[in-house]
């Protein structure tokens, strides 16, 4: 989320590259993306127990035990990593040393709308995005609440008898509902939203190599082009 | 008649009548090899020459005919009547049947030490027609007992008084009469008298004793007959939801009581009945920490959940049995188990309103993705058909 401008002018061909992931937020994808992981094989097995393949996973007692112990270490990891990202987030945004370039704005909703047109052959051009386009807010903001969801309820089943001391009993159940079917819907988000679009649609490593190329700056976060380097970003991505 | 004129064909210088005595020494031998072969039935070797029971209750019917057998005394009184009764009676089963080893008057001495050792001398000869239900017992917790050396074991005429014991299954059906199962835990309050009492305070036993109502499980429905098992195994444990499932998912019964027969699916849903459930099919001698059925509702003093003393729909009364397991437990506690409800607008809203939000929110979520994914696809594919300089 850092704004700051680099140009990084070590690398070969001399291609003029911008930061977009600084180097702890490209371990934080790494953590959130292994534990991630790690949590949903886990608990799959346990919310599908009635199938038979989650029984041949949780042959003997041991084994059940072993699959909820790691399930737990996951999601400590995880909820560290969240702790982190927000106390982080809040840090430098408090300090005005990052701008706030996540958080959703009208301007999403005007791009959001421009991309339907465009989608339906009305528009000719595709919106020109800032830092973040809607597209990356929503996954964002989809698995942000998502894993807080599954954070708090996880923690809820995972603790029933010292939450039911402040809470009623029925949120037990509630969470133990809320937990697997969001954990559900998150894996089905990201399979089809994320990956096409990370993917697919292109392939875009920014956040493990943590660097746009100028010409992806143009092409995709043109109004952060020209924030950053003072020049307008070429109309590329307009049709002939 | 064809086989003989076949016979007589082939052999054309035999007689009709010859061949005929031929054939029919050939079957006699074959029928004699075949019934040596073929080992005899243990079924009782009837001998006409046996005395008759009236023979026998001539005498067996005075009093006074009790006799010394160390320090117990045996009464030979039989009560015609009662015997009259009898099912054996009734199947003309004769006295001399099962005191093998009585043809006449004087009889041979009695060489047992005591009551019980003489019983264990009679009761073997219940296999000569109960070979079935004689084998199983071999198999039960009882038999193991005796086995250990605890004579006081059941044995077979422990259950059944061989003289009065009347039929107990249908003639038809073979079924278990209902009156036959109205007296069955007397039958077993006869040594399990402690849990005799606390059945007769439970929500069966009450029916059973006091309403004659044959509905409700007596010993036998949750123990088994004959080849009882020991119900203090980690297996017998895990398999208790499926045994109390037996009546309690059948309709038929659970609906004139207005009793949900959704208990087994919501338990197996559930934390608890999952990891049960689990262990019943994989690994059934494993112990297991979480609770089947009896763990909250009782074993023997099952009592119905709404009792305003001991039913746990109570969430005191349940809270009671929660904190055996989860000791710091709190009042609260209780109602993070759904007490095999459904959710819904009444019990447990909250679940009703997390399951209903993502009855909408799913397909709200996959169809948004969807229709951006695929219509982002679609004008690619138009772009580069047409050819534009593509992005």
């Amino acid at each position: 989320m850092s704004g700051k401008k680099s140009i990084n002018s070590a690398i070969a061909h001399q291609e003029r590259t911008f930061t977009r992931f600084m180097l702890g937020q490209r371990w934080e994808h790494a953590i959130l993306l292994l534990s991630s992981f790690v949590l949903l094989i886990t608990g799959l097995p346990q919310k599908y127990r009635d199938m038979s393949w989650s029984q041949d996973l949780l042959s003997t007692p041991e084994r059940l035990e072993l699959i909820r112990q790691i399930h737990h270490i996951a999601a400590i990891v995880l909820a560290m990593e969240a702790i982190y990202h927000l106390g982080r987030a809040i840090y430098l945004m408090a300090r005005r040393k990052m701008r706030a370039d996540m958080f959703p704005n009208l301007q999403d909703i005007y791009d959001a709308w421009h991309m339907l047109q465009y989608l339906f052959f009305l528009r000719r051009d595709k919106p020109v995005y800032g830092r973040y386009n809607f597209e990356q807010k929503v996954t964002y903001w989809f698995l942000f609440f998502g894993f807080a969801l599954m954070g708090i309820s996880g923690f809820i089943i995972w603790f029933p008898v010292q939450f039911t001391q402040f809470l009623p009993g029925g949120v037990v159940p509630a969470s133990k509902m809320a937990h697997s079917t969001e954990a559900v819907v998150a894996a089905i988000f990201i399979v089809i939203w994320h990956f096409y679009h990370v993917h697919i649609e292109r392939l875009n490593l920014s956040i493990f190599t943590g660097r746009l190329s100028e010409d992806e700056m143009k092409k995709f976060h043109g109004r952060e082009y020209e924030r950053v380097t003072g020049q307008p970003a070429a109309k590329l991505d307009e049709e002939k | 008649m064809r086989l003989g004129k076949q016979i007589q064909s082939a052999h054309s210088g035999i007689s009709l009548r010859a061949s005929l005595t031929l054939l029919l020494g050939l079957l006699f031998f074959a029928y004699a090899v075949v019934s040596f072969v073929t080992p005899v039935q243990a079924a009782p070797v009837f001998q006409a020459d046996k005395p008759a029971n009236d023979f026998c209750l001539a005498c067996h019917q005075e009093d006074g005919l009790d006799f010394k057998l160390g320090k117990d005394t045996i009464a030979a009184t039989i009560n015609p009547t009662q015997f009259g009764n009898s099912v054996h009676s009734d199947q003309s089963i004769m006295c001399v049947d099962c005191h093998t080893d009585i043809s006449d008057y004087p009889h041979p001495k009695v060489k047992s030490k005591n009551a019980r050792a003489f019983s264990f001398t009679l009761f073997v000869v219940c296999k000569q027609c109960h070979e079935d239900q004689f084998l199983k017992v071999q198999d039960s917790v009882h038999q193991r007992a005796i086995d250990g050396g605890n004579t006081n074991a059941a044995i077979c005429t422990d259950c059944h008084n061989p003289h009065t014991q009347g039929r107990l299954t249908g003639k038809t059906s073979g079924e278990l009469t209902p009156s036959a199962r109205i007296h069955i835990p007397e039958t077993c309050s006869k040594c399990h008298s402690g849990i005799y009492d606390a059945y007769k305070t439970s929500v069966h036993g009450n029916a059973l004793t006091q309403e004659n109502n044959t509905d409700v499980p007596t010993c036998i429905d949750c123990h088994g007959v004959h080849n009882i098992q020991k119900p203090t195994t980690v297996s017998f444990r895990n398999s208790t939801p499926f045994l109390c499932a037996k009546c309690h998912t059948d309709p038929a019964i659970m609906d004139k009581y207005g009793i949900t027969t959704n208990v087994l699916n919501s338990y197996v849903a559930d934390f608890h009945g999952t990891t049960v459930k689990l262990f019943e099919e994989e690994f059934p001698g494993q112990p297991t920490n979480k609770p089947v059925c009896t763990d909250c509702h009782g074993v023997h003093n099952i009592s119905k959940v709404d009792n305003p003393k001991t039913g746990i729909a109570l969430r005191e009364n349940l809270l009671v049995k929660c904190q055996r397991c989860h000791p710091d437990a709190t009042i609260d506690f209780p109602s993070a188990w759904m007490s095999h409800y459904e959710p819904s607008p009444e019990h447990y809203p909250i679940v009703y309103a997390v399951n209903l939000f993502y009855k909408f929110f799913i397909p709200a979520v996959l169809g948004g993705m969807i229709f951006f994914v695929l219509t982002d696809i679609f004008r690619r594919i138009v772009n580069r058909i047409k050819g534009v300089k593509h992005v």
